[in-house]
């Protein structure tokens, strides 16, 4: 896997920060459709991820998406990862908030 | 009884007022007889017998005779030591220098009785000559033979106490106390000069017109080199009655504290008998006029007023209530000290405290190790210093003040809670609990309460309040979450008591010879008695425990594992149970694997299996002596599969505490603070968090001692990210620099690291 090009953990409200820039993170299938998949974030936010899934994906799985971000509620995703059914999303989204915040130089 | 004694009686007759029954008949107490052998000069050879009394009235006591008519009574045992008489006809004279009471008639009204009061002993055996009317010499004589320093009370009364007390006093040089005797001299008021007591031994003290002078002195100035005293105070605690069981018997006392107009304060106590006569006068709030108690050296380990002796009343004190309630003497005597200040004083120490009652728990009942229960609440109290304690309450007080404050507490208020002679203690840091000498006060009405209450008005009510008193939650063993490293750096299990603490980390090796034991299945109680079985050779097997042989014996587990967390490795021995959830079978199933099937492969499948899995292991850390070595063991009571979910909301938990924390700037550890600037890059910038008490960072036990690693952050020391140890950082994958992180102890170094490598992961 190339390491080229990092991304950034962002949530559903952190997006718009990095619009152009590849970020990551992890949704909540909501219902999927032809060539995308609507989710929710982790901090309940709407997205929708412009791609195809590898595999069928069935509501209330989350999957790790990472792409470049559109705009504010979209991504054109280029890696998917079932995450399964058991994760919690409250962890995850203080894990953006703060590797936006206050821990950001230990990120990018 | 006292009472039935004409008292002041004596003192009339001493001095002349009452001579016979004319003025009165005064019902006295028989302390001594003594035959006489009077010689009769006007009569053939024969000598005659006389007794001899003193006879008291309970203050004071004087010579007398009985009439030769009364011999008989005495001989047959109706006049005894302890009787009480009326005099019914006497004469008070003067003989020589002495006033001697001659009964002619007298009314029995009790021949047995407890002596009263606490009158000297006035003749010794062999000082007495055989007249009645002693020369003054002999009287000097006898003087000088009492040994025990007390005067005759009619030395005191005569131009001759002023001759006879200087051979007293050369004759007792030996006794510091004489000393002051003389000394004594100048000092009272009264006419009668006052020849001191002294309460050296346990001998009733000489009384001297009690009634009319009492010799009133502060607490403080009580010193057993104090002749007479008598003390006015007010009782600000009684304790309860106790019964003990020594050696040489059983025995009851009580104790009570005493305060006076000085702030002097002193405990009493008193014991056995003691106990009967003053239990019921003694009052809380009462102020008593107290004499004639023995002054001994304080008994540290009960007492704790700040007085160097304590007094033990005897059948002879006195006390008397005053029902004049004196303003002056306060009715509590506190020494206030600021939560603040605890940390820095010694455990077992005694302190007073006032402070606002934050939060209370229910009351619940903790098994002592002797087995008995006990009921214990405990609360939270912080005071003006801004720090807060916890406060344990045992006992009686649960009751009492216990549900006071509770019910106080539950309808939303913040009461004031005054703790007079609570016992810091360390557990969970610094604490305070009740003793049996403890008092509380709810809602006090001192002057400190009232301020404590204005403070804590003004204060905001959400403002942070640093606790003292490490507070974890559940009851019993708390869930201490540590680093590896910590276990050396700590000393953990090196005191008395084994350690129990929890830490989240990955099997790195395992040994697999004598990865179990053959144990003894036979049941003690509830449990296995699983002592280790030998091998009798006919296939059976044999338990020493028990004694028994048995056919089949249970395989348990005994597993040396080396546990690595992203700060150390350390070796632990998991048991069966735990060892059972490593493994994930049975121990015999493994065994007959191994041994019987010889199933290598699959052996070392499940064993590889096994291994760098992470869990979260409970230890029991404890040193233990072998031979001269003293090495420290952790044994894993309880393994579990890392919850992930579970785990990261408590580090969440850490971080958010670092953060506010950091927010409000405590006291940094000089060297922690070191170590921050060292270990960051000046790339990085700020520095994550100030090391409080209970957080620090991951690599900081590579720098200095005095920063504590963060208890339970999964932190990666490589990449400086969550939810992994560093022994499985993405970042590990390439090695080169996964050899690099280890030694920089860098998280700057996982500034570069691209974040993709967790998707491979």
């Amino acid at each position: 896997m190339d390491t080229s090009s990092p991304s950034a953990f962002v949530n559903g409200s952190l997006m718009r920060r990095y619009i152009g820039q590849k970020v990551r993170t992890v949704i909540q299938v909501v219902g999927s459709d032809v060539g995308s998949v609507v989710g929710k974030s982790t901090d309940d936010l709407q997205i929708i991820v412009k791609g195809s899934p590898p595999t069928t994906t069935t509501p209330s799985t989350y999957l790790e998406v990472i792409g470049i971000a559109e705009n504010e509620n979209s991504i054109r995703a280029e890696v998917w990862t079932n995450f399964g059914n058991s994760f919690d999303p409250v962890n995850y989204n203080e894990l953006c908030k703060l590797a936006n915040g206050e821990f950001k130089h230990l990120f990018i | 009884m006292a009472a039935n004694l004409t008292a002041g009686a004596i003192a009339k007759m001493l001095s002349g007022e009452v001579t016979g029954e004319k003025e009165m008949t005064p019902i006295l107490q028989v302390t001594e007889i003594k035959l006489i052998q009077q010689a009769r000069r006007n009569q053939e050879q024969m000598s005659v017998e006389r007794y001899k009394v003193a006879l008291s009235d309970g203050i004071q006591s004087q010579e007398g005779m009985l009439s030769a008519a009364s011999n008989a009574l005495v001989k047959q045992g109706s006049i005894q030591i302890g009787s009480i008489l009326r005099l019914t006809r006497f004469n008070c004279s003067p003989v020589r220098n002495r006033r001697i009471v001659i009964v002619n008639e007298q009314e029995i009204i009790a021949e047995k009785c407890v002596i009263i009061g606490n009158t000297l002993p006035m003749f010794t055996s062999n000082a007495q000559s055989n007249s009645v009317a002693n020369s003054p010499r002999a009287q000097a004589v006898q003087i000088q033979a009492f040994g025990t320093g007390f005067h005759r009370q009619q030395a005191t009364r005569t131009a001759v106490n002023v001759v006879t007390t200087s051979p007293y006093v050369s004759s007792n040089a030996g006794y510091g106390s004489s000393r002051q005797e003389q000394s004594y001299y100048s000092r009272p008021p009264p006419v009668q000069p006052q020849p001191p007591s002294m309460n050296v031994n346990r001998s009733p003290p000489v009384d001297r017109n009690q009634a009319t002078t009492p010799m009133m002195i502060p607490i403080a100035a009580l010193n057993p080199y104090q002749g007479r005293w008598t003390i006015k105070a007010r009782v600000t605690s009684k304790g309860e009655l106790k019964h003990y069981n020594k050696n040489h018997g059983d025995g009851k006392l009580f104790s009570f504290d005493l305060l006076d107009a000085d702030g002097g304060e002193i405990r009493v106590t008193c014991f056995n008998e003691v106990v009967d006569k003053f239990f019921d006068v003694i009052v809380v709030g009462n102020v008593y006029l107290i004499s004639k108690g023995s002054l001994r050296p304080v008994r540290r380990e009960y007492n704790h007023l700040p007085n160097d002796y304590e007094l033990q009343l005897e059948s002879w004190s006195t006390v008397q209530q005053c029902y004049e309630d004196d303003v002056a003497i306060p009715r509590n005597r506190f020494r206030f000290r600021f939560i603040g200040d605890i940390e820095n004083m010694e455990s077992n120490s005694i302190v007073d405290l006032i402070g606002i009652v934050l939060s209370i728990s229910p009351s619940g009942l903790i098994m002592r190790r002797n087995g008995t229960e006990a009921q214990k609440k405990a609360l939270q109290l912080m005071d003006m210093s801004g720090r807060s304690v916890e406060v344990t309450m045992w006992g009686n007080f649960c009751n009492a003040e216990g549900q006071r404050l509770q019910s106080l507490c539950d309808s939303g208020a913040f009461p004031v809670l005054a703790v007079k002679a609570g016992r810091i203690s360390e557990f969970n840091g610094k604490q305070v609990s009740t003793i049996g000498s403890s008092q509380l006060y709810v809602e006090p009405d001192f002057p400190e309460a009232r301020e404590v209450r204005e403070w804590y008005k003004r204060e905001d009510r959400s403002a942070p309040c640093i606790s003292i008193s490490r507070v974890y939650s559940g009851a019993g063993r708390q869930d201490v979450r540590k680093v590896i490293t910590q276990i050396k750096d700590e000393n953990l299990g090196t005191s008395e008591k084994p350690d129990w603490i929890t830490v989240s980390a990955t099997i790195s090796f395992m040994k697999v010879e004598n990865f179990c034991y053959t144990a003894c299945p036979i049941m003690i109680g509830d449990r296995p008695c699983s002592k280790k079985v030998t091998n009798n050779g006919d296939g059976t097997w044999r338990c020493e425990r028990c004694d028994r042989s048995v056919d089949e014996c249970d395989y348990r587990y005994i597993l040396q594992l080396q546990l690595q967390d992203h700060t150390g490795v350390t070796w632990a021995t998991a048991f069966q149970e735990a060892g059972e959830e490593i493994m994930g079978m049975p121990a015999k199933e493994l065994y007959y694997l191994k041994y019987e099937d010889q199933d290598e492969e699959k052996f070392e499948d499940i064993i590889r299996k096994a291994a760098f899995t992470k869990y979260i292991f409970k230890l029991k850390v404890k040193e233990e002596t072998y031979g001269d070595e003293n090495r420290v063991k952790a044994t894993v009571v309880k393994a579990e599969k890392l919850d992930y979910s579970s785990d990261t909301r408590s580090l969440l938990e850490a971080i958010h505490k670092l953060r506010t924390e950091d927010a409000n700037p405590l006291a940094i550890n000089p060297e922690s603070s070191n170590y921050r600037s060292g270990a960051f890059n000046s790339g990085i910038g700020t520095s994550v968090g100030v090391p409080s008490r209970e957080f620090g960072l991951p690599a900081a036990n590579q720098f200095s001692s005095g920063s504590r690693p963060l208890g339970g952050m999964i932190l990666c020391g490589a990449c400086g990210s969550n939810g992994h140890v560093f022994a499985n950082c993405p970042s590990f994958m390439s090695e080169p620099q996964g050899q690099h992180y280890v030694s920089t102890q860098g998280r700057n170094a996982g500034r570069g690291m691209p974040r993709q490598h967790v998707g491979s992961y």
